[in-house]
């Protein structure tokens, strides 16, 4: 005999009356048998889950088809468990009936807590999308990413690194390697910049990345000499290959070299392949030296592999390699390291994170105080309802779920708003935030996202309902229905409360007003930095030559000469300059170096700094200003004697007592020295915020120099306007060379602070929630407490106090409370924004200056919000009044 | 006072117990309507109908306990009452008095 599922027959028990109980279960199970002999059991079980699924819809519908039932039921003590859900949907209907009644209440309580809701759900989305959820590869745990460890620096590999890696490694099922390598995509007259990325042939089988059409990258791909063969996104193929499968076999012309089209991989892809549209399987053979370092390497350890053990085996291969390389690599104290690869590339964003949630939490906290706040004062106002019903016969119980079942229904529809917040708050963070949010292509609603959005939402119905429901459930009934439904509401009871409830908001929204101050204070100095060149009326943007079509020094150096005599004939160009950099942010290279009058002794870590190629021209064009020795100039690509220029950071920080100019370096291990030749002002390369205390080191670009350089146009007049005529002189020049990156300084400038900025309106924007709501809340509670006191201030003013006396009185009675909140926020903020001290830019954690100007403006504003209904506790007609009473 | 009369479902399952002899349980009631409409009945909406027509009189019911020792069974058996069927025969007259003369609208619908 088929015997029901334990949970059906539980689930049946709970829902069915007694008396049917039993021949129910016992029929349901009957027809189970029956479906599972004629059917089979695929179908009976489905047939089943069907069938129970039905069991509570039915008996809901069935008794709410039914009339209203008699009043005794309503009364007895013992109902069985269907009686409940009978009660429960009463409830509900009752509940929203009154909601409607008083349709401002219920708006303001179903907005703000549905604002908290959907700003917590979202702000969530994104943790679960970033945090939370596993890397989109096969087995994600097992990968690692592998760097070359110089503390506090990581690097990239070199191909020297790799191949030894690859071939003595035994801990890693594999390793694969990335590097950036973005082309210039030509197809007939039009040309495009495209982001892709160089791999070893076993960089996607490894991460278990897939082609959905066309085949594997596989070892013959990364033979050196093989035919040159691409894998393309989804995206590339339905923009550039009309989703063809024809286009699979056939090339793509990208940087003048024809690539074969083996296959398209799906539609998403991991963070690390992220906006990218193309990837090469690029052979590698072995080098004459050491660097240059650019791989990127990710490793996949075996299932039972110890992360220890698999550690001391990289620092081992690489000490058993160093003897090898000696000769271009001499820093013995380097070595490798490696890192979960998920820990990687989610980075240090946690912190802002937690912030931002934290952040939301609390407007949610406050939102939940503020709907607690005004169903207090309604379940005061209803005391003469719930008496009656008390009267009537429900059990204090039957009260407090009636009440209950309101905050329910509240909470519902504060879910509704909030997951319509949420859908567009994705949205927004996703797409503002697609720079520096790791895995921002990943943020979605998902079913863990529906389950937080459910919890917070019952969470918050709790928070804000049950207070509010107990005490509504404990008026005392009897004085309740003596006194007309008026005494009641003096009770000290729910006047303590709703005072504690503001107390406890303006205590939540200091240190969230404070945290936002901060974040301003700091973004303000970010903004006062000075990058050290001249951002007005400058036009920036890259262009690159395709070595096929460029592939000697004379041809690169027609096309940079030219341009650049056409641009600066142009009206209104003051000048154009190259470099392989773009401040404040964009910097290609940091090298190390070495000091021929103070060497580093063999196994220190030799010093770095920033390596920017620059042309003559730049300096001028930027208005960085040459405070020693000389500019680069024709001599320097004559003579052949490198040379460089340093900034004044570099010059007084390895050279304090004597200049610069005249002394030696040798650059990457390079045994050759290179001459100072000169000290210029500084500019920053790594971010306003990096102090850079190393300085910047510029190399000369020759003329004949560097196919892929940026170029700088200053103007006399809006940088923009003279863009058409440069994009209009390169196409000229070679009508398949794509123009990109275009910029003005200032947008660079802007863009470089786009983090800190969005983090500062995200917080700042949420404490202005957070604010709003608390004065909403003081204001409520001094207009009741004007309302109850109506006659004691009648009487104040028969005996002769003045207006002003009155109002004093109103506003110290809820500066009081708001006095009280501040500074317990204050204190509370003293310990909590140290956590966000890394955020912070010049800018102390307990900075006196925004503690003291947010407090300060938190007690004005809720000053104004008292004085309201002070002034209207000075205009009551005390004869009118004291009539009444 | 105009008489209350059966639901379509509830006359469905009144007929469907006459059908099986004039006492049933809901095992062969569920059966015996997908038998006769080709569609999948919920056990729960079956149950529902035949409790609510006990509670309007119209059915009585008794718990067959001789079952319970052989099969561990529990079932409960309905069977209509004789108010039941007086609003069954009322019914049919009903709706025989509202199909007189329609034969011929049928009949020429249908060709």
């Amino acid at each position: 005999m088929r015997h029901l599922p334990l949970y059906i027959r539980l689930f049946l028990h709970l829902i069915l009356r007694e008396d049917h109980r039993r021949s129910v279960i016992s029929d349901l199970s009957e027809l189970y048998q029956v479906r599972w002999e004629r059917d089979g059991e695929a179908a009976a079980r489905a047939w089943l889950r069907r069938q129970t699924r039905l069991y509570p819809f039915t008996l809901i519908g069935a008794h709410l088809r039914r009339r209203e039932p008699s009043h005794d039921s309503r009364l007895t003590t013992h109902s069985p468990p269907t009686e409940h859900l009978r009660t429960l949907s009463r409830d509900l209907r009752h509940s929203l009936r009154s909601l409607m009644r008083t349709p401002m209440l219920t708006a303001t309580i179903v907005l703000t807590v549905g604002l908290g809701i959907g700003a917590t759900t979202a702000i969530f989305s994104v943790i679960d999308a970033v945090l939370i959820r596993p890397l989109p590869y096969s087995n994600p745990g097992d990968l690692v990413r592998i760097y070359t460890d110089q503390p506090p620096n990581r690097w990239p590999f070199s191909v020297a690194d790799y191949l030894a890696l690859e071939e003595q490694q035994t801990s890693f099922r594999g390793i694969a390697a990335y590097w950036n390598a973005t082309m210039t995509f030509t197809r007939d007259d039009v040309a495009e910049r495209v982001q892709g990325s160089s791999v070893t042939w076993n960089y996607l089988s490894l991460l278990g990345i897939n082609p959905i059409v066309g085949r594997q990258f596989n070892e013959a791909d990364g033979v050196p000499g093989a035919e040159r063969v691409a894998l393309v996104s989804h995206g590339f193929w339905t923009r550039h290959l009309a989703r063809d499968d024809a286009a699979i076999g056939r090339p793509i012309r990208l940087n003048g070299n024809d690539f074969t089209v083996v296959g398209v991989l799906p539609r998403d892809l991991g963070p690390l392949e992220y906006q990218r549209e193309f990837f090469i399987a690029e052979p590698l053979q072995t080098p004459p030296r050491k660097g240059p370092f650019f791989m990127r390497v990710v490793g996949r350890l075996h299932e039972n592999a110890e992360v220890a053990s698999a550690a001391e085996e990289l620092r081992a291969i690489n000490r058993r390699i160093f003897p090898i390389w000696q000769s271009s690599w001499q820093d013995e104290t380097t070595t490798w390291g490696m890192v979960d690869l998920k820990a990687f590339v989610v980075g240090d964003v946690s912190s802002t994170l937690a912030i931002v949630l934290g952040a939301v939490g609390f407007v949610l906290l406050i939102a939940c105080a503020n709907a607690a706040n005004l169903l207090i004062a309604r379940a005061t106002h209803r005391s003469r309802e719930l008496a009656v019903r008390a009267a009537l016969g429900a059990s204090r119980g039957r009260v407090l779920q009636h009440l209950l079942s309101e905050s329910v229904l509240l909470a519902i529809g504060g879910a509704s708003v909030g997951l319509l917040l949420t859908v567009g708050g994705i949205q927004l963070l996703a797409t503002a935030g697609a720079d520096f949010i790791p895995r921002s292509a990943e943020i979605s609603i998902n079913s863990s996202v529906l389950w937080f959005l459910t919890t917070v939402t019952l969470g918050s119905a709790v928070l804000f309902g049950l207070v509010p429901s107990l005490h509504g459930s404990r008026t005392r009934f009897e004085a309740a229905l003596k006194s007309g439904g008026r005494g009641a509401t003096d009770g000290t009871g729910p006047r303590y409360l709703r005072r504690a409830l503001v107390i406890s908001q303006f205590a939540i929204a200091a240190p969230l007003l404070i945290g936002a101050g901060l974040l301003v204070a700091s973004l303000a100095k970010l903004q006062r930095v000075d990058p050290g060149f001249d951002t007005s009326n400058l036009l920036t943007a890259a262009i690159s030559l395709p070595a096929a079509a460029y592939p000697d020094t004379s041809a690169v150096r027609a096309f940079w000469d030219q341009f650049q005599v056409r641009v600066e004939a142009l009206p209104g160009v003051a000048g154009v300059g190259f470099a392989n950099a773009r401040p404040p942010t964009q910097l290609n290279e940091i090298n190390n170096f070495n000091l021929e009058d103070h060497p580093t002794p063999p196994g220190e870590i030799q010093p770095t700094a920033p390596w920017v190629n620059g042309s003559p021209e730049y300096f001028d064009v930027l208005g960085i200003s040459l405070i020693r020795g000389r500019m680069f100039d024709d001599r320097d690509w004559t003579s052949g004697d490198p040379v460089v220029l340093v900034d004044e950071t570099w010059a007084s920080h390895f050279f304090p007592n004597e200049s610069a100019v005249g002394k030696r370096l040798g650059d990457g291990g390079s045994p050759d020295w290179t001459t100072i030749i000169g000290v210029v002002s500084k500019v920053k390369y790594l971010g306003l915020d990096n102090p850079n205390a190393d300085g910047t080191v510029y190399r000369p670009i020759p003329p004949s120099g560097s196919r892929f350089r940026y170029f700088f146009v200053r103007t006399a007049v809006d940088p923009f306007s003279v863009l058409p005529a440069v994009r209009q002189i390169v196409r000229e020049l070679d009508s398949s060379l794509p123009v990109s990156g275009v910029a003005t300084a200032e947008e660079l400038m802007a863009d470089s602070l786009q983090q800190p900025r969005y983090l500062a309106v995200l917080v700042g924007a949420f404490a202005m929630v957070a604010l709003l709501l608390s004065l909403i809340g003081i204001y409520g509670v001094m207009a009741y407490f004007v309302q109850q006191h109506t006659r004691d201030i009648g009487i104040r003013i028969a005996l002769g106090g003045g207006p002003s006396d009155v109002m004093r009185l109103v506003v110290r009675q809820g500066m009081h409370l708001v006095v009280v909140g501040t500074a317990l926020g204050v204190i509370a903020a003293l310990g909590l924004t140290r956590y966000m001290s890394a955020l912070l830019f010049e800018v102390g954690a307990t900075d006196a200056v925004t503690f003291a100007i947010v407090a300060l403006g938190m007690l004005g504003t809720a000053v104004i919000a008292c004085f309201g209904p002070a002034r209207r506790a000075a205009g009551l007609d005390p004869a009118r009044t004291l009539r009444e009473e | 006072m105009p008489k209350e009369t059966f639901g379509e479902f509830e006359h469905r399952v009144m007929l469907t117990i006459l059908q099986l002899g004039g006492e049933a349980y809901s095992v062969p009631i569920v059966l015996e309507l997908e038998e006769r409409t080709g569609r999948e009945v919920a056990q729960a909406a079956v149950f529902i109908v035949l409790q609510r027509l006990e509670k309007k009189g119209l059915l009585t019911s008794r718990m067959d306990d001789h079952a319970v020792g052989e099969t561990g069974r529990v079932r409960r058996y309905f069977k209509p009452t004789a108010a039941a069927m007086e609003r069954l025969k009322e019914s049919r007259r009903a709706y025989n008095r509202l199909w007189e003369g329609l034969d011929a609208v049928l009949e020429m619908s249908s060709e």
